[in-house]
């Protein structure tokens, strides 16, 4: 029945977009992480991407996770003579992580979930209502 | 997709169990009667083992999940598709042992 396919699309929705607040709260925790010794570098803020799969079993186009990539942008520098982390100039890297940039992404992953729920709950209100032709 | 399967053979079975009944019409009343209540049978225990199946594999989703192995999505979708399954083979029941009182109650 297409109403079960569109609940098991939606959850693959579902699943992608919780692999992506994982790396997004990665990220936001690890925005202060520095390197253990000095002059070496912080922790690499990550970016997920999505890929469209083709499930065989349900002849429906899914949506994975794809590879979750490094971000080569360059870390922020500032400095911090007395730090444990600090290179001979006194220098310390911190990642490149942006708290506003993690947060828009995780309200647009928020949003997505939002949106993928409120597919199945309508799916579900459909197959209930297709039953009410049975039930009267 | 147990789904599909389920209302499928139920719909199915409702047929043959129509199809059956007016085979059997000419004859005398109480070998149509037999014959309904075998086949009625046999649609009732057909729907509810996949029912059950499809039960069973929602529960073994629970208990995974209770052991931290599952993903909360699958748990609800393979709840969901059970209550879709148990759901639609109430509504064919339902009908089904209306149609049967309803000729029960016919006077002859």
């Amino acid at each position: 029945m297409d109403l079960m396919k569109s609940i098991a699309i939606a959850a693959s929705g579902l699943r992608a977009q919780a692999g992506r607040m994982q790396v997004i709260s990665e990220n936001i925790a690890n925005a202060d992480s520095t390197a253990t010794q000095p002059g070496g570098d912080p922790y690499r803020r990550k970016i997920v991407t999505f890929q469209s799969e083709m499930d065989r079993a349900l002849g429906a186009r899914l949506v994975a996770l794809g590879t979750v990539r490094p971000d080569a942008s360059d870390f922020q520098v500032k400095s911090e003579p007395g730090h444990p982390a600090a290179d001979a100039n006194g220098n310390v890297k911190y990642p490149n992580v942006n708290p506003l940039i993690e947060m828009a992404d995780f309200r647009d992953a928020q949003r997505s979930y939002s949106a993928n729920v409120n597919v199945i709950n309508a799916t579900r209100a459909m197959i209930a209502r297709t039953l009410d032709i049975l039930k009267s | 997709m147990p789904i599909p399967s389920v209302a499928a053979n139920a719909y199915a079975n409702v047929a043959r169990l129509g199809a059956a009944g007016l085979g059997t019409a000419g004859t005398a009343a109480g070998v149509a009667g037999a014959a309904d209540a075998s086949s009625f049978g046999a649609l009732l225990k057909d729907a509810l083992g996949q029912v059950t199946e499809a039960g069973h594999r929602s529960d073994a989703q629970t208990r995974a999940m209770v052991a931290g192995k599952a993903d909360m999505v699958d748990v609800v979708t393979a709840v969901s598709e059970t209550e879709a399954a148990v759901e639609t083979m109430v509504a064919v029941r339902n009908k089904v042992i209306e149609a049967y009182q309803s000729i029960m109650s016919m006077p002859i």
